[in-house]
């Protein structure tokens, strides 16, 4: 749809859609560019000059910024120029407002709690912590810790409703924004690996805290260490449990990202067939072919998005539990 | 894709967010519900007694409706056994009346014709007298003929 209407190739539609909205530093001397719109050369440079940039004769408008300061990224070049301090402020917002929805739902239902009254509202809330309380009594059975629960809530519903932004429709709320000025704009937090990272470092650094608060730090460096071999192997060890001990976060991260991504990217290829015109027979077609397969591919991406955020929050209770466990000689 | 500080962003807000959850939400809500889970443990159970009690009452209310059947029964025989006595009793009673009042009758009446019988016999002594006198005093003398007419007199009296 998008890649007709603002004149791009459907590998810029890709890439556009693919690319968060950075907000970072920029030096001066920098050269910016930015995508200009339009039919026609002339139409182009007026866009440019409507904005007072130069027209770089072909498709973008140029700046040359002559003093460092925070900037929008308008594509790749400012992305890498930004370098780490650089911000997603789609995926922060998004994921924050998302959040806040969450917490909003279940801290209103917590408030307004009705012992022989509840509204449908809380009777879902309650299930909910009846499932999550479920799960985790079933399976975080090494110590108590009154954070493992509303942790796992958290991360399940968190996750969940970032994830289901990936059933709305890829140019339903990035196309209105490019028209707004926003130059990009990716709806699902959780297609950003910085999103998918931070909640598995998070995990991750509980992980650690917890393991060393409940075998002590020697007990952890032994775990590490005289595991599975026995002391006589140690350096197998230590490469055996380190290599385990870093998968942990790598493994949580990169499926969430990967699992939604991918999917991103298919709603993406199909929304690319629908975007080729209706006048042929065989765009028709097409058309017909991708709305169709663009539904099942949501029906399927349902289970998806449920399964990816319950197997986040399973596995984070795994690894609490793990963490939790006294250190054994075996 | 490139990681950057958006990571260190995405970590402050998990972790407020869990911070949250864990201090204002979950608590709130678990004991809510263990409250209430509680509050129908006790209902169960405050239920299943009252059932007890009703039955028990039940039971207690035939006993008691049984006993006043008895009672009842015990109370309405012994009244028909004293209706019975009474009604017999008067009966003796009237019985008895009637034979004292006609007892009591019949010697009035034989009293009577014992009077009658003397004014009778008074009257006619005396008609009788009064006549002889008459007839006698034209012949005889009254004295002379008295001890005929007391003879007489003592006849009739037999």
């Amino acid at each position: 749809m998008a890649s007709e209407s603002s004149g791009r190739t459907f590998q810029e539609y890709l890439e556009h859609h693919l690319q968060n909205l950075v907000y970072g530093p920029l030096p001066a001397g920098h050269e910016r560019k930015l995508y200009s719109k339009g039919e026609d050369e002339a139409t182009k440079e007026a866009y440019c000059q409507e904005k007072n940039l130069d027209y770089d004769g072909e498709k973008y408008c140029k700046e040359t910024l002559t003093e460092d300061g925070w900037y929008l990224a308008n594509n790749k070049t400012d992305v890498e120029a930004m370098g780490f301090w650089a911000f997603h402020i789609d995926t922060m917002f998004f994921s924050v407002l998302l959040g806040g929805i969450f917490l909003f739902i279940f801290s209103g239902a917590a408030r307004s709690f009705s012992l022989d009254k509840p509204t449908k509202l809380q009777l879902f809330v309650e299930m909910m912590i009846d499932f999550i309380n479920g799960v985790v009594k079933g399976t975080f059975k090494a110590a108590q810790n009154s954070l493992i629960a509303p942790m796992a809530l958290t991360i399940f519903f968190w996750v969940l409703l970032m994830n289901v932004m990936d059933l709305v429709p890829v140019d339903l709320i990035p196309y209105p924004a490019e028209v707004l000025g926003i130059p990009y704009l990716k709806v699902v937090p959780t297609t950003d690996l910085n999103l998918t990272a931070a909640l598995a470092l998070s995990v991750f650094i509980l992980y650690l805290f917890y393991s060393v608060k409940s075998k002590g730090f020697i007990g952890f460096i032994k775990s590490i260490s005289l595991h599975p071999f026995g002391p006589w192997m140690l350096p197998a060890n230590l490469f055996i449990e380190i290599i385990d001990l870093i998968a942990k976060p790598l493994s949580l991260a990169l499926r969430l990202y990967g699992n939604l991504y991918a999917g991103e990217m298919i709603f993406l290829l199909i929304a690319g067939m629908v975007s080729i015109n209706l006048t042929s027979f065989a765009g028709l077609g097409l058309n017909l072919a991708g709305i169709t397969l663009s539904l099942i591919w949501a029906i399927f991406h349902i289970l998806i998005v449920v399964l990816q955020a319950f197997i986040f929050m399973m596995l984070t209770v795994v690894y609490m539990n793990m963490a939790h466990e006294k250190f054994e000689q075996h | 894709m490139n990681l950057n500080a958006t990571l260190l962003g995405q970590m402050i807000a998990f972790g407020l967010f869990v911070w949250f959850c864990w201090k204002f939400v979950w608590p709130p809500l678990l004991a809510a519900m263990e409250e209430r889970a509680e509050k129908i443990e006790q209902g169960l159970k405050d239920s299943e007694e009252s059932a007890k009690k009703i039955l028990d009452a039940e039971e207690q209310s035939k006993k008691m409706l049984a006993e006043a059947k008895k009672e009842a029964k015990k109370i309405m025989d012994n009244a028909k056994n004293q209706s019975e006595k009474i009604v017999e009793e008067s009966k003796n009673k009237a019985t008895e009346e009637k034979d004292r009042i006609v007892g009591s009758a019949q010697s009035e009446i034989e009293k009577e014709v014992v009077n009658a019988k003397k004014t009778l016999e008074k009257d006619f002594a005396s008609s009788v007298m009064s006549a002889v006198k008459k007839i006698v005093a034209k012949e005889v003398s009254m004295s002379s003929y008295q001890d005929t007419v007391d003879k007489s007199l003592d006849d009739f009296r037999k």
